[in-house]
């Protein structure tokens, strides 16, 4: 019993330590970023052009 | 262990020679920056140059010094001391070949730079034709290329010694991204100085009476693209294999940083069409084809984001932080050798979508030869490349002259980090927006005969004016930092820092070292998207032109 409570604990910190959610949201961002400035200037392109 | 030791250092031969290019390169930096501050002065319409200078001779001193000698001799400096580092001491042949390249760019650097001071030479940093400079400032332009090949071939003898000394492995990675580098910079600087060589030379000789304007343009942009990732590679050498150790990290991936590497050296080069969108004479399928070639750029400067953000967030982890973003707290902040290069790396966000747009095919024209441009690139090159410049500046001199990097210059160099950042917010931000409204490019202070348009791009000249001065006490506080490293600060041992991957059982693949199928590919995709347009260029040649001088002699 004790023994599969310790296998628990190490897997938690495991999967923790490993996570890259907070890249995956910077990359995201990053490239909502991107999208946001190009079809601001793609506007401003149909609106003169 | 002292075998150990010294081979962590760079052999103090071969940092005499880094040291010797990173003067040139500080030299540059006041001058072009003093430059760069008289610009934005003349530009807010409140201030005129005295004893008869010209603000284009002034702009062309500014572009020359900052983007051709400042990189070069930095990079050059830099790369070299990087392979010395991981490769091995260079042999003495190696060496010598690479002092001859300091010197013959250093003379040629003087060169062009008297011509350009002699009011000989006012044709802006890409020397575009018909304007027309004295000989010898095109002459010293190719002792400057010729000098870097040298200087590159330096470095290849080294990397070649490595691989024969142990055949079968991965190079290791710094030198590797070295190498990629230079040898995009060789293949790159052929068009520059077949333009020079075969064009400008003789014209300005006067042995030709015209020139063909769009053959020496096109040839100068099939330079002009790669020179831009000449400067930005060595900083993504630091953010991938430099800035891991720096925080106490791990590199993500050794080999998606090389493949990351070979993507750039594919596809920096079949693109300079895109500098040209507006350009007559050039059939707009093949700038739409190196339109799409430009967009693979992309690619890699994506997986480096990646790999930067998940270095970050494993070693945030490792530290203990938890959620979303706590990993962006635990970083080392207070280390100037992250800070200033991390402060270079956000930027390079807007600078990268900047980019986008300006090599967008229809978009191009909203932008096109605005200031907006010279805004895109104060981003890229004078923020993300020159800041990271800096951080490697910060532990490689002290590295090299046998110093430390004290607490009160490391706090220092946060400052002018920082003081870096607000200069540039305000002068780029100014000139992104003024671009959008129509302000243009490479011009002095005028009103346009009082228009009520160019009125509007007044105010945004006068924050180009404050942040302009603000940056140029950035180069100030940067010079004082250079000198107490160079000459004054305490004697110690101050690290280079080499980064590990995370996994070392994940040995890159050997083909990533296999240049005859790299080049192969690099020589076919140029091939491809240059040939049928250049055939074209030549054989519908208008007249050639004769030479221009819009500035008048002292």
């Amino acid at each position: 019993m004790a023994k599969a409570e310790l296998k628990t604990n190490k897997k938690t910190e495991i999967e923790d330590s490993s996570s890259l959610k907070g890249t995956l949201a910077s990359v995201f961002f990053l490239g909502i970023f991107l999208v946001v400035t190009w079809v601001s200037v793609y506007f401003l392109f149909l609106d003169r052009f | 262990m002292s075998s150990q030791t010294t081979k962590l250092k760079v052999d103090p031969r071969d940092g005499k020679l880094a040291m010797a290019h990173f003067y040139v390169a500080f030299i540059a930096l006041a001058l072009g920056g003093l430059m760069g501050l008289l610009q934005t002065l003349v530009r807010s319409g409140k201030f005129e140059l005295p004893w008869g200078i010209d603000y284009y001779q002034v702009l062309t001193v500014h572009g020359v010094l900052m983007g051709l000698v400042l990189t070069t001799f930095f990079i050059m400096g830099f790369q070299y001391a990087a392979i010395s580092r991981t490769a091995g001491t260079h042999s003495p042949a190696a060496r010598r070949i690479g002092w001859i390249g300091f010197w013959v760019m250093t003379i040629g650097t003087i060169m062009a730079a008297t011509m350009v001071l002699l009011k000989e030479a006012s044709v802006l940093y890409t020397f575009y034709a018909p304007l027309k400079a004295h000989w010898i400032f095109y002459l010293g332009m190719t002792f400057v290329v010729v000098g870097s090949w040298l200087d590159g071939a330096a470095q290849i003898m080294t990397y070649a010694r490595w691989r024969k000394e142990n055949p079968g492995k991965p190079s290791p990675l710094l030198s590797f991204m070295a190498i990629i580098n230079t040898v995009m910079w060789i293949v790159a600087t052929l068009g520059v100085a077949s333009t020079v060589l075969f064009q400008l030379l003789p014209w300005s000789l006067g042995l030709v009476d015209t020139v063909d304007v769009l053959v020496s343009r096109t040839l100068f942009w099939y330079f002009g693209h790669p020179l831009v990732y000449f400067w930005l590679l060595p900083a993504y050498m630091c953010w991938y294999a430099i800035i891991p150790k720096i925080i106490g990290g791990k590199i993500f991936s050794d080999s998606l940083a090389r493949l990351s590497f070979i993507l750039f050296l594919l596809f920096s080069i079949p693109v300079g069409f895109h500098h040209q969108l507006t350009e007559p004479g050039i059939d707009p399928a093949w700038k739409f084809l190196q339109v799409v070639l430009t967009f693979m750029v992309i690619i890699p400067s994506l997986m480096t984001a990646f790999s930067l953000f998940a270095t970050f967030e494993r070693y945030g982890r490792s530290k203990g932080a938890t959620g979303l973003f706590g990993w962006f707290k635990v970083l080392p902040w207070k280390d100037a050798r992250f800070t200033v290069p991390f402060i270079g790396m956000a930027s390079f966000i807007p600078a990268g979508a900047g980019g986008i747009i300006n090599a967008s095919n229809q978009m191009n024209q909203v932008v096109h030869n605005t200031i907006w441009v010279t805004g895109h690139f104060h981003l890229t090159a004078a923020t993300s490349v020159v800041l990271t410049f800096f951080g490697i500046t910060f532990w490689l001199v002290p590295h090299l002259t046998g110093r430390k990097l004290t607490k009160a210059m490391n706090k220092l160099a946060i400052i002018q980090g920082w003081v870096w950042f607000i200069g540039m917010a305000f002068m780029s931000g100014a000139m992104h927006f003024q671009g959008l409204l129509g302000g243009p490019r490479r011009s002095a202070f005028s009103t346009y005969g009082d228009s009520a348009q160019a009125a509007e791009w007044i105010p945004y000249q006068i924050a180009q004016a404050v942040g302009g001065s603000i940056l140029f006490l950035g180069i100030i506080l940067m010079l004082i930092i250079f000198v107490n490293l160079a000459f004054f600060a305490p004697k110690g041992e101050e690290e280079f820092p080499v980064g590990e991957a995370e996994n070392l059982e994940e040995k890159a693949p050997m083909i990533f070292e296999n240049w005859k199928l790299w080049l192969g590919i690099t020589a076919l995709l140029i091939l491809f998207a240059y040939t049928i347009p250049f055939i074209d260029i030549i054989q519908n040649a208008p007249p050639g032109s004769p030479g221009f001088k819009t500035w008048g002699s002292w």
